[in-house]
């Protein structure tokens, strides 16, 4: 097949994922929305669908359309910590280690990167900076004992990281509960962070210090890159591939697979941990999360919507933070719950993964692309 | 520390500990038999979000338990059957399917019942838990004979139906697997799907057929959440469960014995941590000891397999 078709069998195959995946919203915001007949309901509906589809960027009111650079800055805010886990899941899965430990360490992440922050004195910008690799760090270590288990002997990643998680979480808590909690406060939360150790806004505007879109956007778009090139120009990024596409013969052509495969698995903990703690300082002041906050799984839905390519990894975070904000908004102007993102996440994710979803359409086409070969052959021979 | 051992030894403690397994227990089953025919089901712990919230909301508008395990059961089975869909007619990796599944069933469910509470109560509520009394749960049952006998019968008498099930469920997997003709079958998908077909199994109806028992017993899991162990649904209420059992189902090495042994070993994990905060130990640092111990005991069978796997065969003739 040639490599135009390829491309458009991909793209055609992807808005068909997000078209079902949108219908399968429609009925659920029809089910969910007021009205005593159904011509009140499909028009309930339709409202409901508009602040959906064009609420993160729009403002709907009397007047037409309105463009808000408010929310616009959200769903660019909202994309930060989701670009992080998303590349780390990117690399895990690369290698085909299902570690799903991006979600205890983002809150590990960011923990570590608060308590760095209260309790560290150092200066502006320095500051931050290890809070955040610290944060980093303590999620590579985590990793380690998922992955080495894994490469010694032969313990599922998956169940492995998956307990972590939950072992994170209740440690985390615990510790807020018992030492860390500043008790003069009603609900449990840490003292606060210290002035330097917060991540600032790109630009001092009302607009990006009230969505909190932080250098760490940049951080995040510049972690694409380095994963980019780390994936695809680097002896180690081919390996982490290779052995996702066959361990055998990575093994047989003496590439250092148990190796590779523990780093692979420290790399994306170190990055789902850097996205915890640059969350947590870009748009916190204090340590309050009580529970795994999702974006460990989000992040799982982000790498495979980018095919496991770092490359595609914003694109797939702006549609979910798009997507996201957009459930935010029916949930505020049109009374569907907020949860329903979770449901559209799904679908979208199933669909993206399932391989043979349209494969008769992609059969035509090689076979399509196959005729014109041999009949470019035929017509090369006739002229002889 | 007295105290603790009083508890430790009381039949209460002991009582808690199948209760608290009979959930695992079921999920074990359900994943030791898509173990068996060769793939891992890592959705359980959606699926039983699901069935424990369609079994409560059924069971409330019916105003019985019945209809409610009953739908419970059919809401397992039928979202066990989509999800085999897209792993088998649709290649998608089951692993990603379980995890679609798990993402589905925590704030899914969530909107679920938000929005189904919302047309039928007027009111959208995030939980069942006010609708849900204890006649509408499903019933505990004494045991005659063995209620009378003094340790024993405070320990093994007075479950939920669903517990007696459980281990019931542990005997009839048993003899499903290895004494059918379909367990034949699905054993023999699971070690080599090419042979298999090549003697006239029909290997994906083999896979559904197996995809299917893991929803029923995750089915009645669900429904043993909401119904039983809590009155009543609410968010994340499996709390991992699902992902216990897959380490269940790998320390009892894939068996039906064994996966009953591991599941009353997280019983006894969990009712230890529940003890432990009640002489006020902090319950955030009781509560992972289950998963602590998951780990643990999954790190002890691999070793223990690797030792075994390392020794020379002596040779019998």
């Amino acid at each position: 097949m040639t490599k135009k078709r390829e491309i458009t069998f991909s793209i055609v195959r992807g808005l068909l994922a997000i078209a079902i995946a949108l219908i399968v919203a429609t009925i659920l915001i029809f089910i969910s929305s007021d009205g005593a007949t159904f011509g009140e309901k499909i028009s309930a509906t339709g409202a409901a669908l508009k602040q959906f589809l064009i609420g993160p960027l729009f403002r709907i009111g009397k007047n037409g359309l309105q463009f808000e650079p408010k929310r616009l800055t959200d769903v660019l805010a909202g994309m930060i910590p989701i670009t992080f886990t998303g590349l780390g899941v990117c690399i895990m899965f690369s290698a085909n280690q299902f570690n799903l430990g991006v979600e205890g360490g983002i809150m590990l992440g960011a923990f570590v990167s608060a308590l760095a922050a209260i309790y560290m004195p150092l200066p502006t910008i320095l500051h931050a900076v290890v809070a955040v690799l610290l944060g980093g760090a303590a999620v590579g270590v985590m990793m380690l004992l998922p992955a080495l288990l894994k490469v010694k002997l032969g313990v599922s990643e998956m169940v492995c990281s998956l307990m972590l998680n939950y072992i994170v979480m209740y440690i985390i808590k615990y510790l807020m509960n018992t030492r860390l909690a500043d008790k003069s406060k009603g609900q449990i939360q840490s003292y606060p962070f210290k002035e330097t150790a917060l991540i600032a806004p790109i630009a001092d505007t009302t607009v990006f210090t009230s969505s909190k879109l932080t250098w760490g956007f940049v951080i995040a778009l510049l972690a694409v890159v380095s994963c980019g090139l780390f994936m695809y120009r680097t002896h180690w990024g081919y390996t982490i591939r290779m052995i996702g596409i066959n361990q055998d013969f990575s093994l047989y052509s003496g590439m250092k697979v148990g190796a590779v495969i523990v780093l692979a698995q420290v790399i994306g903990g170190f990055l789902s941990g850097m996205g915890g703690g640059i969350e947590m300082l870009g748009r916190y002041n204090t340590f309050s999360w009580s529970s795994l906050p999702g974006y460990g799984w989000t992040g799982m839905t982000v790498a495979i919507l980018a095919g496991n390519n770092p490359w595609f990894v914003p694109f797939a975070t702006f549609f979910i933070a798009y997507l996201n904000k957009g459930c935010d908004m029916m949930a505020t102007y049109a009374n569907v719950p907020a949860q329903l993102i979770d449901i559209v996440q799904a679908v979208v994710f199933l669909f993206f993964a399932a391989e043979q979803f349209l494969s008769k359409y992609r059969q035509s086409l090689v076979v399509k692309t196959a005729k014109e070969e041999l009949a470019a052959q035929e017509g090369g021979t006739a002229h002889v | 520390m007295s105290n603790l051992w009083s508890m430790l030894l009381s039949p209460e403690f002991f009582f808690s500990i199948f209760r608290i397994s009979a959930p695992i227990l079921f999920a074990t089953l359900g994943a030791i038999v898509v173990e068996k025919a060769g793939f891992a089901n890592i959705g359980l712990e959606g699926l039983m979000m699901f069935s424990a919230l369609s079994g409560s909301l059924v069971s409330y508008y019916a105003g019985h338990w019945f209809p409610g395990l009953c739908a419970a059961v059919v809401t397992g089975v039928v979202m066990s059957l989509v999800m085999g869909f897209f792993a088998f007619h649709l290649k998608t990796d089951i692993i990603l399917v379980g995890i679609a599944i798990n993402m589905m069933g925590s704030g899914g469910t969530l909107f679920l019942c938000k929005v189904i509470t919302d047309i039928t109560e007027g009111t959208a509520m995030a939980s069942t838990t006010g609708l849900i009394t204890r006649s509408l749960c499903i019933p505990n049952i004494k045991i005659p004979l063995i209620d009378s006998i003094p340790f024993i019968g405070r320990v093994l008498s007075g479950h939920s139906l669903l517990t007696y099930f459980a281990f019931v469920c542990v005997i009839l997997t048993s003899i499903m697997l290895y004494r059918t003709s379909l367990g034949l079958n699905i054993r023999a998908v699971g070690e080599n799907p090419d042979a298999a077909s090549s003697v006239g199994v029909s290997v994906i109806r083999i896979r559904y057929t197996a995809m299917a028992f893991s929803g029923l017993m995750s089915g009645f899991g669900g429904a043993f959440m909401s119904m039983s162990y809590a009155q009543g649904w609410s968010l994340d209420m499996v709390a991992g469960r699902g992902f216990i059992a897959l380490a269940a189902q790998a320390m009892g090495a894939g068996e039906c014995l064994g996966g009953m042994l591991a599941s009353l070993v997280f019983g006894f994990a969990q009712a230890l941590g529940i003890r432990f905060s009640a002489i006020g130990l902090d319950s955030n640092l009781a509560s992972p000891i289950p998963y602590a111990v998951t780990i643990i005991g999954l790190v002890i069978f691999a070793v223990s397999r690797k030792r075994k796997a390392a020794k020379p065969r002596v040779q019998a003739t």
